[in-house]
């Protein structure tokens, strides 16, 4: 274990930097994870071509506060969909602009590094949580693309869930 | 990932991958620019009032917030999570002994299963909202009313989303539950004879249903109804008429249990497939017993379990110390209808509260079953927990579900237990929540229960799998174990379809016009989406249909 920790492998980022990551904050992500087993040993620079440095320098950043957390199993998915709750590192760590938060998810998916993908649906959920569909639409800048005739017929046809 | 129906609804208004500016100078839509999974997996964090808001924000929103996926999560997290747990509670090995009498099926707990049998793909909103609907006894109210009633009056039976009527004018009519008035398929009877009583059940083929009618001559017939064709057919015909009229019928094919006015009860088997109306021996009794002492109301079953087929009458009987009480016997046939045995229990026990305590043990001590009195808030052996005066107004039996009705507000629901070595009666517990005299009552094997006034103005939905288990808390869920029925839009019949009505005609909902004179007698029937009721009035006939979708 104490020699995979040391290990370094490099990234390179989509827009052309290498930076130097721990094996094990590296392995936080599974697409890597995998590809390091399948490969064995990465002596080259492994290329991320859809992270741009700035948005992988913040992954990064996660996955080293989180190095040392218990890998996920598949069991706890309902009790961790029960709650938005957000652990307090977490929720500073998001404490970012629209556009980073969602090259998060889209690196976290990308990456295939589920609980920070999970903290990055979650904070996104809390956004939309509790807002009226006009109050989300200028959140995110959603375009309304209804006519008032289907806005009026899907109102009607949701009637039976409001409280 | 699981797979979703609907991919193709999906991509429709799928923007282009990655949008990062528009040109039309909005600021960026960064959350519309995830991938379908992405945004799905943002959505199942959402509560359900978030994912109706969600609906509304655009037509990709629409489609991805109504995902059955997600819906489906919902639907097991808010319905069947909860049951389970209580279900894994009984399991815990901590619980005094005593505790462990009996629970209910494991296949009624987790009752989707039926679901999947449909071969169609099941949208969870939909079931969602079904089952929202039931719990909040929110619905559509549409009334027919027969305003001259035929003598006797009409019967009704609802049977998977169509109604069947039988009277001696009309015969024997097909409805869609659906949409109330338009009838489906008719077939009048043959022999100039009244109908006395009327059941159907899902045959053996898919699109089929197997309506079997009793006459006043002894007379029963068995119609197949084709749902696909929309078509009624005689498959045959059987004349008893030495036992007097038939009083009740219910089936579970292939075994359709017949009652007459003389109580003689009969059990038939219907052979399978077989078309050809009039054949004499098409159905052939399986057995013939002769009972005295039943009183009504009584409440006939058949149901098949595992190699045996058992045959219920549950009736009323009464007592001395407590009064009216239940009988239920039960006959086993095996399928080639020889009787294997014959049991019978009946309420007294549990009406007086005496617990039966039959877990761990085996044959030998079983006709001599022990026998523990409960020593708490009942100090005197003597005197009946449950005490009832006057005979119920009515009695529903559907394993392991036992329920009567009451002139005096009340519903009393058992649980009978039946298993290999003992049929027994446990929980009884009255049900309150009625504010005037219930007259009729049905229950399905999955505990959902019906009851309504009997000036009809109060309909209740009971869900007596919490109200009936160990573990509920019972100072929480006394009140909360039953709903009223609440109509909340009206539907009138459009003129178009009153074409199609022979003697029937439809009237605007009478939620606000109280119905005074509505008799007592009359029929409850619900699938899982509908709710059907015919009541009788002084002059007519009400068959109200409540629509739950």
């Amino acid at each position: 274990m104490a020699e995979t920790n040391t290990q370094e492998l490099t990234f390179t980022s989509s827009d052309g930097k290498n930076m130097k990551v721990p094996r094990d904050v590296a392995e936080r992500s599974l697409l890597i994870k995998n590809m390091l087993e399948d490969l064995g040993e990465a002596t080259e620079a492994i290329p991320i071509p859809n992270v741009t440095e700035n948005v992988l320098t913040k992954v990064l950043e996660w996955c080293t506060h989180h190095r040392n957390d218990p890998p996920t199993t598949g069991d706890e998915d309902d009790s961790r969909r029960k709650t938005t709750d957000i652990e307090e590192w977490d929720q500073k760590f998001m404490q970012v602009d629209q556009e980073m938060l969602f090259e998060i998810i889209l690196a976290a998916n990308y990456l295939d590094i589920k609980p920070l993908l999970d903290i990055g649906c979650k904070t996104v959920a809390n956004m939309i949580k509790g807002k009226s569909p006009e109050e989300i639409r200028k959140t995110f800048n959603i375009q309304n693309d209804f006519t008032p005739e289907e806005e009026d017929q899907i109102r009607r046809e949701n009637e039976w869930a409001e409280e | 990932m699981p797979k979703r129906g609907h991919n193709d609804e999906l991509s429709k208004g799928f923007p282009p991958k990655r949008q990062r500016t528009t040109e039309t100078g909005r600021a960026p839509d960064h959350l519309s620019s995830l991938s379908n999974e992405v945004l799905l997996h943002v959505l199942s964090f959402l509560p359900v009032q978030s994912l109706i808001t969600c609906q509304r924000l655009s037509h990709r929103f629409y489609a991805l917030a109504g995902d059955s996926e997600l819906w489906k999560r919902q639907y097991f997290s808010k319905w069947v999570r909860p049951r389970a747990r209580r279900f894994a509670m009984t399991r815990r090995p901590t619980f005094p002994q005593s505790k462990f009498e009996y629970s209910p099926r494991v296949s009624t707990w987790l009752d989707h299963g039926r679901l999947n049998r449909n071969e169609r793909v099941t949208n969870w909103k939909r079931q969602y909202q079904l089952r929202h609907n039931w719990s909040k006894g929110s619905c559509r109210i549409t009334e027919v009313e027969i305003p001259r009633p035929p003598r006797p009056p009409m019967l009704a039976t609802l049977c998977t989303g169509f109604v069947f009527t039988a009277d001696s004018q009309a015969g024997l009519r097909a409805w869609s539950a659906e949409r109330p008035g338009s009838c489906k398929a008719e077939l009048t009877f043959i022999h100039s004879s009244t109908p006395t009583a009327l059941t159907a059940a899902c045959g053996p083929e898919t699109n089929c249903i197997e309506v079997a009618v009793g006459f006043a001559d002894g007379r029963f017939n068995i119609y197949k109804m084709d749902t696909a064709k929309l078509r009624l057919d005689l498959r045959f015909s059987c004349s008893r008429s030495a036992h007097g009229a038939v009083t009740a019928v219910a089936s579970s094919y292939p075994y359709l249990m017949v009652i007459s006015e003389h109580m003689i009860l009969s059990l038939y088997k219907l052979p399978f497939g077989s078309d050809s109306p009039g054949a004499p021996d098409a159905a052939y009794p399986i057995a013939s017993l002769k009972a005295d002492n039943m009183l009504s109301p009584m409440s006939l079953s058949v149901r098949p379990t595992g190699p045996l087929v058992v045959a219920s009458i549950v009736y009323s009987i009464f007592h001395l110390g407590c009064g009216w009480s239940l009988g239920i016997q039960e006959l086993h046939f095996d399928k080639s209808g020889q009787q294997v045995s014959s049991r019978l229990t009946t309420t007294v026990d549990t009406q007086y509260g005496v617990v039966h305590l039959h877990m761990g043990r085996r044959h030998g001590r079983s006709s001599a079953p022990d026998r523990r009195s409960i020593t708490h808030s009942h100090t005197d052996p003597f005197q009946p927990i449950i005490l009832h005066q006057d005979p119920p107004t009515s009695v529903s039996y559907s394993h392991p579900y036992l329920l009567t009705s009451h002139a005096d507000n009340t519903l009393t629901v058992y649980l009978v237990v039946s298993n290999s070595d003992s049929l027994y009666v446990r929980g009884g517990k009255r049900l309150w929540g009625h504010t005037s005299s219930v007259s009729a009552v049905q229950v399905s094997d999955r505990g959902k229960a019906v009851s309504v006034s009997s000036r009809g103005d109060e309909v209740r939905i009971w869900e007596l799998e919490s109200s009936i288990s160990p573990f509920a808390d019972h100072q929480a869920s006394e009140d909360d174990n039953s709903v009223k029925v609440s109509p909340n839009k009206s539907h009138t019949l459009e003129g178009g379809d009153l074409g199609l009505l022979s003697g029937m005609r439809a009237r605007s909902p009478l939620v606000d016009v109280p119905s005074k004179a509505t008799q007592g007698r009359g029929y409850i029937g619900f699938d899982d989406e509908r709710l059907l009721l015919l009541r009788e009035k002084e002059y007519a006939q009400l068959l109200e249909f409540y629509d739950f979708t």
